[in-house]
């Protein structure tokens, strides 16, 4: 029987549990320090993990392991149910000089797809990937952006419990990149788990329902994206050079405190009246701040206040 | 469609939309075997080619005429001229040539050759010579020892001595044994040799493609998907096992069929079909296992294009296929050895010039075997671990 455990969406329901890691480390041969240091996690159907983390975080190392790309040193890996994977790399993982439908053919076959299956698996990335009217085109002879959507589509195309992605949107126009994340939305939506990692944070942010941060090849935060984005609402504010130097007097009188931010401040848990005292205060200085604004930060802004500033 | 005959299939694909690849395993061996056959057609012919030499006689006189029958005889097919501008051989005739022809010591007529004039054409018209004077001597002899009727014609004169100077020598060939690269017409050397190095370049297609399947992420797929190694390998040994075979059927169908409308000697293939059908599979194998050692030791398809290239050039110049092992100095000969397009090419010889069977190529083939076996288990081995050490990305 597979595990069922509570879901991190908001939307509370019960799904079953995809895979489950307890414990994983990683050290590559001859590395001072391991990639992955004690790594537990527990990925649910429909649930799409956003998964951040600086260069060197350990992000790879994890897709590497879960892809059994890498032989697992310590820990486990447990899946629930056939391990079935769907794989997006960052690299164009495909034949340049042979075209999109043979390329697409070709992984078909690989993934044993059959009769109707197959047709319909093959319909639904195609369109998926607005690849329609690229068929007959030898892949080295596409943009980069289609490239990228031909890349996408051979990872789409794998019937799989899981999918990874790994900055799959990289080179792709904003029009294609639109199709790509509805169809990872929709992955999740009809009951797969998804790992989606990109440098893109706007993408991680639409697409993801939980976010896993990996600092050092260990796990900082892991947490629902709704959860995290509500808790930091405030005022964020940002100036082109320096805080003006009264403005710390300001938020003693207010009685408010202020998280340091890589360009600026964040304010939390003021009322109406402090939010109208400190923009009256703004007004009437000679250098207006450069960002301000009140609500809920972008998962970008969190993310650089909570990993000091690094991408 | 089974993964293994699909991967079998795009191999193929990936090959016929590769000009440079089918040009490097089709269009540069018969380019090779049509230039060097037509190349090596006087050199190496059944019937040593006429020539056209001076012959200066100052004073004509019986003797004269007799030493011209007499080197006619020996150069069948050549022209004999009395003078000529052009930069030929001469022999020149001393003006008392026939006074003097039975003085001892004897000073024979003066031999003169231009610069271009191969040696083994001048072997030729020295030992030509030497006998026609013998002969001419022989009967000058005769005549002054008055052994000869005087009633008897020039012409019975000559066939005389003819028949008194020559004897039949019973000549034996010991076929299918030792070197026959010396005995093999230019088609037979250049056919096999370069239908030999046509096939052993499979190894840069088969390296090079393998490079940018791991360069492009392909094979990490597969890994991903569970692809054994085994059906890679197999995937990659397949469609270059019959290119392979494509490749011999093609390059002797030229040797048979279209060297003869050139003008070249035409290539006969003696013996029994079983011979050849093993010696195909024995030098497929040999080719192919260089061909998945080259892809796992390469890192980049520039790595394997220069390796397999020039592994490739190495092999075939000290095999015996660039140079003839015949006119190698006896150390060459001996480093050919090494050189598994020399044992090819020795089984190829072997066949279309000693008339041998299955059983006379069967060591050759066995070393190929042998061969195909070492370099194809490190290559295995290595293949595995290159596929099981790819990694995600580059970079982590």
């Amino acid at each position: 029987m597979p595990a069922r455990n509570r879901c991190w969406t908001a939307n509370c329901c019960w799904y079953s549990s995809v895979l489950e890691l307890s414990n994983v480390s990683f050290r590559y041969p001859g590395a001072d320090t391991s990639a992955l240091q004690g790594i537990d996690l527990q990925l649910e159907e429909g649930q799409c993990l956003g998964l951040l983390g600086s260069n060197g975080a350990g992000k790879t190392t994890l897709l590497a392991l879960l892809s059994d790309t890498l032989a697992l040193q310590q820990g486990e890996i447990r899946w629930h149910g056939p391990r079935s994977l769907g794989l997006v790399p960052q690299q164009l993982a495909f034949y340049a000089e042979l075209t999109v439908a043979e390329n697409l053919a070709l992984f078909a076959d690989l993934y044993r797809l059959q009769g109707t299956q197959r047709r319909q698996r093959l319909e639904l990335c195609i369109a998926s990937s607005a690849l329609e009217d690229k068929l007959p085109r030898r892949a080295a002879r596409l943009s980069g952006g289609e490239q990228r959507r031909l890349n996408f589509a051979i990872g789409l195309l794998q019937p799989a419990r899981l999918y990874l992605f790994d900055e799959a949107t990289v080179g792709v126009d904003a029009g294609s990149r639109q199709l790509l994340l509805d169809a990872v939305g929709r992955l999740a939506a009809q009951g797969h788990g998804v790992i989606y990692t990109s440098h893109y944070l706007d993408e991680v942010e639409r697409v993801a329902g939980r976010i896993l941060l990996l600092h050092e090849g260990k796990v900082r935060l892991d947490v629902d994206k709704n959860q995290l984005l509500d808790a930091g609402h405030g005022l964020l504010l940002e100036w082109p050079e320096q805080v003006p130097a009264g403005f710390q007097g300001l938020l003693d009188q207010l009685q408010l405190s202020a998280e340091a931010l890589p360009d600026g401040l964040r304010i939390s848990n003021l009322d109406c009246q402090q939010l109208l005292a400190i923009t009256q205060y703004l007004a009437a200085q000679p250098t207006p701040p450069s960002l301000l604004r009140f609500g809920r930060p972008s998962l970008e802004q969190l993310y650089l206040s909570l990993n000091g500033g690094r991408l | 469609m089974s993964p293994l005959l699909a991967l079998v299939r795009k191999e193929c694909l990936l090959l016929l939309r590769d000009p440079h690849a089918l040009a490097v395993l089709f269009i540069m061996p018969i380019l090779f075997l049509v230039l060097m056959a037509a190349a090596l057609s006087n050199y190496l012919r059944d019937q040593p080619p006429p020539l056209s030499v001076v012959l200066e006689v100052p004073r004509s006189s019986e003797a004269s005429q007799f030493f011209h029958e007499a080197l006619m005889a020996q150069l069948p097919g050549s022209l004999l001229l009395a003078s000529s501008d052009e930069a030929l051989p001469r022999i020149s005739l001393a003006s008392d040539f026939s006074e003097t022809l039975l003085n001892i010591p004897h000073k024979g007529p003066v031999l003169s050759f231009p610069a271009r004039f191969d040696s083994q054409s001048r072997q030729r018209l020295r030992a030509a010579l030497n006998i026609a004077l013998a002969q001419t001597r022989l009967l000058a002899y005769l005549e002054d020892s008055e052994a000869l009727p005087a009633e008897m014609t020039a012409d019975e004169r000559w066939q005389l001595i003819r028949q008194r100077t020559q004897s039949e020598v019973v000549e034996f060939q010991v076929l299918a044994s030792g070197e026959l690269s010396g005995k093999a017409n230019a088609s037979q050397l250049s056919v096999p040799a370069w239908l030999i190095f046509g096939m052993f370049f499979v190894a840069l297609p088969m390296a090079g493609g393998f490079q940018r399947e791991q360069q492009s992420g392909a094979l990490l797929r597969f890994r991903a998907l569970g692809v054994s190694p085994a059906s890679l390998i197999l995937s990659k040994l397949l469609p270059y096992l019959a290119i392979n075979l494509l490749q011999f059927a093609l390059l002797l169908a030229i040797g048979i069929h279209i060297l003869p409308l050139l003008g070249l000697s035409g290539l006969n293939l003696p013996g029994s079909p079983l011979a050849y059908v093993l010696l195909a599979l024995s030098l497929s194998l040999a080719a192919c296992s260089l061909g998945l050692l080259l892809a796992a030791l390469a890192r980049s398809g520039e790595q394997a294009l220069l390796l397999g290239g020039g592994l490739n050039i190495i092999l075939a110049a000290i095999g015996g296929i660039m140079v003839p092992k015949s006119v190698m100095p006896e150390a060459m000969s001996q480093l050919a050895e090494i050189s598994p397009m020399s044992w090819a090419l020795d089984a190829f010889l072997t066949l279309l010039v000693g008339q041998g069977t299955l059983a006379d190529i069967a060591p050759d083939c066995a070393r190929l075997l042998l061969f195909a076996i070492l370099l194809g288990g490190t290559g295995l081995f290595l293949f595995r671990k290159r596929v099981q050490q790819t990694q995600w990305t580059t970079h982590y």
